[in-house]
């Protein structure tokens, strides 16, 4: 207690040396913080968005389907698992899909498509689709021919809204093609490539006629009521609707390259941590050095009144550690005050294309209670170790060497 | 041996040498000296002449190249850094001349130093520390800290923290070249007083007339050996 003490005041002889010392390691522990909640917001957002667009949180399929797209691997025992799904607490809407791949063809241009038979007002909760229509309507009314597409795709048929298309499809089974004709009743842009020129979407019973699967299901999307019920890989969820042939999976597994994307963040962090600390590292030494020469009398008068080497070893760690407080003070205000200002305000993604998903709405950063214990716990500990390498310097000084001005 | 144990430093054909741009520069050149407890002793000589480093080598605070140090039955020069840390909290107080607190603590704190290093109870060094501090009349001054009391005030500080430890030996290296003769006198008045009271042996390190006045023995360093072995009292 009494070296920390000593410790303590020792920070505060030079306040403004130490003053900047704290303001420059406390920048970097800011820095930490900031973008640690940058990432946390940015990871939330494009989960969200993902999910949100049309994925869904979760999807429930019959095994291989994901893997064949075979139009006749419809989910099994349909009504068991709905009617599981519609109990089911954890679950806040979900909404059944037909899908498989297909042609579209307009008079003038013609291009693959998957076709996806929808519940419009189930889907509604499930997806953005209805929410980025930029002309036409989102299924109004019971048109059975009404077929929603994106912009690109619109663009590459050279057709516009209330055109005739005509789309084909390979029956399950028998492998027959089934065309139809429909009218371009809605345009989407979500921004995304995929989902803007790749899909087309029809009314349920249409797809299912189409696809030779009546009453069959492809997909089940899902929403939970927690959107992290859905990353828990342990979550027995997966394991309760993954009998009897199906498979139910989060959409971590449906869109690896976003997790994947998610796990880059970390290291991309952890890769500013050891430049940031690295950086700081030199500063700390620099400023213990300063503090050290500066005071080497001193050091001597306690060496020679009896300090052991270990002591003065103690003392300068104590020092550094004393330094690590005031510089997480500093950086834990610092950084809670950025991140604070950036929340208010959020930046502005929105439309651009990441990972496979867009941003639709500003990007907030998010704090929460770990980086303000992980980051100034490791800046302790780090400053600490650093502290080290000065203290071993001091504790191994020859006291006359110290005291050659006195005695 | 039994001659070593009764002694309080016995030297024996002590000798440093310093390198010095590649040259070999002898600072002491073959010291043989006892002094023993309760002795007020000034080593005395021209700058150069190797008090210092013989202050240095007898305290363990620098080694010796060849010869020997005995500080009662410890060979000084055969010890570790942190046993001779241990025989110096334990056995030597110093008093620097520029009197060297530690200025961010108070004088309490700057005195009770050594007794925490020893790990004296709480209790008992409050007594010691006020005791001390009545006795080189400094009550009061407590929790003031150093840069914010006079010279002579932070010199008897220096002394109550060398000899609040109660060591057998107090090293003082020029005590007094920093106050006005009067304020000197004063203390070393006070010191020959705990001398003779306390039995604590005394080593200066000087220059100055007033301590060579009041020594019982003056040894006169020259070019790193002993020049004078004058006693001034009976012994």
């Amino acid at each position: 207690m009494f070296t920390f003490k000593l410790a303590w005041r020792n920070l505060f002889r030079n306040k403004r040396r130490s003053i900047i010392a704290g303001v420059a390691i406390g920048t970097g522990l800011a820095a930490m913080i900031f973008t640690d909640a940058l990432i946390e917001g940015m990871r939330g957002q494009l989960i969200r968005s993902a999910t949100a667009a049309y994925l869904g949180e979760g999807q429930i399929h019959r095994q291989g389907f994901r893997l064949t797209q075979e139009p006749a691997l419809t989910i099994n025992d349909l009504a068991t698992v709905r009617a599981s799904l519609e109990k089911d607490p954890s679950v806040e809407a979900f909404a059944e899909r037909a899908e498989g791949f297909g042609m579209i063809t307009s008079p003038t241009d013609v291009s693959s498509v998957m076709v996806v038979g929808v519940e419009p007002d189930k889907e509604r909760i499930l997806s953005r689709v209805d929410d980025n229509i930029g002309q036409g309507t989102y299924f109004a009314g019971s048109g059975e021919r009404d077929l929603v597409i994106g912009s690109d795709l619109a663009d590459i048929l050279g057709a516009a809204l209330g055109d005739r298309v005509v789309l084909t499809v390979s029956q399950a089974g028998s492998g027959e093609l089934a065309q139809d004709m429909f009218r371009i009743s809605g345009i989407y842009r979500f921004g995304v490539k995929e989902m803007d020129g790749g899909f087309a979407f029809v009314r349920l019973a249409k797809a299912q006629e189409m696809l030779g699967v009546e009453g069959g299901v492809h997909e089940i999307a899902l929403k939970f009521k927690d959107i992290e019920f859905a990353t828990e890989k342990d979550n027995p969820f997966w394991a309760k609707y993954s009998t009897g042939g199906n498979e139910a999976v989060s959409w971590a597994a449906v869109l690896p390259q976003l997790r994947d994307v998610m796990g880059l963040f970390w290291v991309s962090l952890a890769i500013m941590a050891v430049i940031l600390f690295g950086i700081v590292a030199f500063g700390i030494i620099n400023t213990l050095f300063m503090s050290l020469y500066e005071r080497m009398f001193e050091f001597g008068v306690l060496r020679a009144v009896g300090t052991r080497p270990s002591g003065v070893r103690r003392l300068i760690v104590f020092e550094a550690g004393a330094l690590a407080i005031l510089s997480i003070a500093i950086g834990a205000a610092l950084g809670l005050a950025a991140t604070l200002l950036v929340a208010k305000t959020g930046i502005n993604y929105n439309g651009i294309e990441f990972a496979g998903t867009a941003f639709y709405e500003p990007l907030y950063p998010i704090l929460q209670v770990r980086q303000f214990v992980v980051y100034p716990l490791s800046t302790l500990l780090f400053t600490l170790l650093v502290g080290l390498y000065p203290a071993g310097f001091a504790a191994r000084m020859k006291v006359a060497d110290a005291l050659r001005k006195s005695l | 041996m039994d001659s070593v144990r009764e002694s309080l430093i016995v030297t024996e054909s002590l000798k440093k040498d310093y390198v010095e741009g590649g040259v070999v520069v002898p600072a002491v050149r073959g010291i043989d000296l006892r002094i023993d407890p309760g002795e007020f002793t000034a080593i005395v000589g021209p700058s150069g002449s190797g008090k210092t480093t013989f202050l240095n080598l007898i305290s363990g605070l620098d080694s010796p190249t060849e010869g020997k140090v005995w500080l009662r039955d410890h060979l000084i020069s055969d010890l570790s850094g942190s046993e001779l840390s241990d025989v110096r909290r334990d056995h030597i107080g110093f008093i620097f001349q520029a009197y060297n607190l530690i200025p961010v603590l108070t004088v309490k704190e700057n005195i009770e130093y050594i007794m925490l290093l020893q790990g004296v109870p709480d209790r008992e060094r409050a007594a010691r520390v006020a005791a001390i501090l009545k006795e080189i009349g400094m009550e009061g001054f407590e929790r003031r800290f150093p840069p914010k009391i006079s010279g002579g005030q932070q010199q008897r500080v220096a002394i109550a923290r060398a000899m609040v430890s109660r060591p057998e030996l107090i090293l003082a290296d020029e005590p007094t070249a920093n106050l006005d003769s009067e304020t000197g006198a004063e203390l070393l008045d006070m010191m020959h007083d705990l001398n003779h009271r306390l039995g604590m042996t005394f080593l200066f390190s000087t220059h100055d007339k007033m301590v060579m006045e009041r020594a019982d023995r003056v040894i006169t360093l020259h070019d790193g050996r002993v020049a004078e072995d004058e006693w001034r009292v009976p012994h």
